[in-house]
């Protein structure tokens, strides 16, 4: 079972090697669900893969946003670029450009990812019969869900351990580039989409705004939330490590690089200490939930520091659309 | 034999029986959000078998619709939904889930499937996937513009069905937070949802169905029938599952005069009655959905007092 931890920097990679990570992932400036700030030029990716491998770790390439018809052909393109740099996965949405890929590099690993929002297991036979081997699973499915996955399908199960639960199912909603869309072309051609997670990955988290809410003209209630927790799930994760879950996921490109250093070097320890358990002997884990409470706090304050200014860039307004 | 086809969406007998269906063409049974939703199509099979039968009789297209968001525990009864879709004789089903549309595909072989707007097609070869896997006709991604609708029609030679009037869906959650408001407003659920609720703060608004979220403004494509009428654009949806009948007959209405006009050769307007019928319907305002490549909640066109993209195009033809 690997640790799969997040890169927006090549800082955050080294880091992320340093402190334990099995594999990193990374997205392409342009092509991943972040916005552009935490993603690499290429040159940089070419670096990552450098730079994991020396490390003993895997490097996954996540172009997982929603593209156009047109840029596919762009995506082809770069993927024989990266495979010829020995990535060892990527991460996908789009069905028709996962398979393309499949079809182009059938030995590359594809991870179906948390945006293709794979709810069921016929679902997941669905991604299998186009090429997909590893499956994100959904932040809200359950343990028996996953177990039914786990159980009945030949794939890799993926599960996020250190993230936010959305109000919304993640891939199906469209409630940022509702309020604020800026087209914006990047050098090479690539729609950049900024406002739309699923498309360009800067998410104005416009869900987290203090909401009221109203029956026609009357306000009804002068504040309602569109629920949306972090969990860590460190009680789940002998549980899911017990289930035989192929890749506990970090996320969080976009906190700093102590931050993210100090996520790995916890879950990295606390996956160690569970499975080098003597045998039958209970596992406490009451120490590593206090330990995870001071990486809450810092990891609480980032966000809500970030969400105040994706919610007030969501306010600017948008200019003409660009060629960058 | 009409040149166009006008649909909507109704979620239970109840409202089917009350709507005047006269403007359209087919109807989509069954609400996609919820699965308490008041007398779901797809919670009652007997239901579901009738309501195709009375949309059959009435000469029209009988769909049937599936949850947007299925986990396995709804496998079953949409399975069994799938059934009655098959043996009433259902024009098609949508399948709004990868997963759904598999077991359509595998284990309904005769059953025409449509893709929703919830499954994600962004792009010709998705599109093309899809078709391998079965499907008939796609609903882009609503994140799409026109211009990205029109390449992928025309690189997956698909049938595209386009949202042209109603509240856009923004999003789809397991979570109703309308319950917790049950008692202190002494409302139920399964008629919570069925309010006139909407989330707002100062210019902003969306629709809140408790699992659902949708546009607070209603998408309106009126103006820019023409430009889809120019690109091949054949099939139309107004969206209206939490909406009354009389938005249906209204709005419905409205729409038929105004396709059929958008696809004689005379010129096209937009009549003052038109505008009048929708903007009674829109309490929030209206908007073009991301059709122009723009922010969601923005409206473009003479409404707003600008040139639509047709206009400009006629314009700089002559």
């Amino acid at each position: 079972m690997e640790l799969l931890a997040p890169a927006g920097s090549l800082d955050m990679l080294r880091v992320a090697v340093e402190n334990g990570a099995d594999s990193i992932y990374v997205g392409p400036r342009g092509w991943s669900r972040r916005r552009d700030a935490f993603e690499l030029p290429d040159d940089a990716i070419r670096e990552s893969v450098r730079i994991a491998h020396a490390g003993g770790a895997k490097l996954r390439i996540a172009v997982n946003t929603n593209m156009q018809s047109r840029e596919l052909p762009m995506l082809l393109e770069r993927m024989a670029t990266y495979v010829s740099w020995d990535v060892d996965g990527a991460i996908m949405t789009d069905v028709g450009a996962i398979a393309k890929v499949h079809e182009q590099f059938p030995f590359l690993t594809i991870h179906a990812s948390i945006g293709a929002n794979i709810l069921n297991n016929e679902d997941v036979r669905f991604y299998r019969s186009i090429g997909v081997r590893q499956v994100v699973a959904d932040t809200k499915l359950t343990l028996n869900e996953l177990a039914s996955r786990k159980s009945d399908i030949d794939v890799g199960i993926e599960v996020l351990i250190h993230s936010n639960k959305c109000y919304t199912y993640l891939g199906k909603c469209w409630m940022s580039p509702y309020h604020r869309l800026e087209r914006t072309v990047d050098p090479f051609g690539k729609d950049l989409f900024k406002g739309s997670p699923n498309r360009g990955g800067l998410d104005h988290r416009v869900c987290l705004e203090s909401w009221e809410l109203y029956q026609g003209a009357q306000l009804l209630e002068p504040r309602v939330a569109l629920k949306n927790d972090a969990f860590f799930l460190v009680d789940d994760i002998p549980k899911l490590i017990d289930l035989g879950v192929h890749c506990l996921k970090i996320q969080g490109r976009e906190y700093s690089v102590p931050l993210v250093g100090r996520i790995v070097r916890f879950y990295r320890e606390l996956i160690d200490s569970y499975r080098a358990r003597p045998q039958g002997e209970p596992f406490d884990l009451a120490p590593w939930k206090n330990r995870l409470s001071s990486i809450q706090s810092w990891r609480d304050e980032e966000r809500s520091q970030s969400t105040a200014v994706l919610l007030a860039e969501a306010r600017q307004p948008v200019a003409a659309r660009s060629s960058g | 034999m009409n040149d166009f086809e006008l649909n909507t969406t109704i979620s239970n007998l109840k409202n089917l029986r009350e709507t005047d269906l006269s403007s359209f063409d087919g109807v989509y049974l069954g609400n996609i959000y919820c699965r308490l939703f008041e007398q779901n199509f797809l919670e009652r099979l007997d239901d579901l078998k009738e309501g195709i039968q009375r949309v059959k009789d009435a000469g029209l297209l009988a769909y049937v619709t599936t949850y947007a968001a299925p986990r396995n525990s709804f496998l079953p009864k949409l399975r069994k939904v799938l059934e009655v879709a098959s043996s009433a004789n259902a024009d098609a089903v949508e399948a709004h889930n990868l997963g759904v549309l598999r077991i359509a595909h595998e284990e309904f072989p005769g059953l025409p499937i449509h893709v929703g707007g919830f499954a994600n097609v962004y792009t010709d070869s998705g599109a093309a996937v899809l078709e391998e896997h079965g499907a008939r006709r796609i609903t882009p991604n609503y994140e799409l513009s026109l211009e990205e609708i029109d390449e992928l029609a025309h690189g997956a030679n698909l049938p595209t069905e386009i949202l042209v009037h109603g509240k856009m869906p923004l999003g789809i959650s397991d979570y109703c937070f309308l319950l917790d408001y049950e008692e202190k407003w002494g409302v139920n659920c399964p008629t919570l949802c069925q309010l006139p609720l909407f989330v707002k703060r100062d210019t902003w608004a969306m629709r809140s169905v408790g699992k659902g979220i949708m546009s607070g403004k209603d998408v309106c494509m009126l103006e820019h029938l023409p430009r889809l009428v120019a690109s091949g654009h054949r099939t139309f949806r107004i969206e209206a599952a939490y909406e009354t009948p009389a938005y249906r007959k209204e709005v419905g209405g409205v729409y038929r005069e105004a396709i059929a006009a958008a696809l004689s050769k005379g010129l096209y307007s937009v009549a003052d009655r038109w505008w009048a019928t929708v903007r009674e319907h829109a309490p929030v305002g209206l908007c073009n959905g991301f059709y122009f490549g723009k922010t969601g909640m923005e409206y473009l066109g003479a409404e707003s007092g600008m040139l639509t993209p047709f206009t400009l195009h006629a314009t700089a033809v002559e």
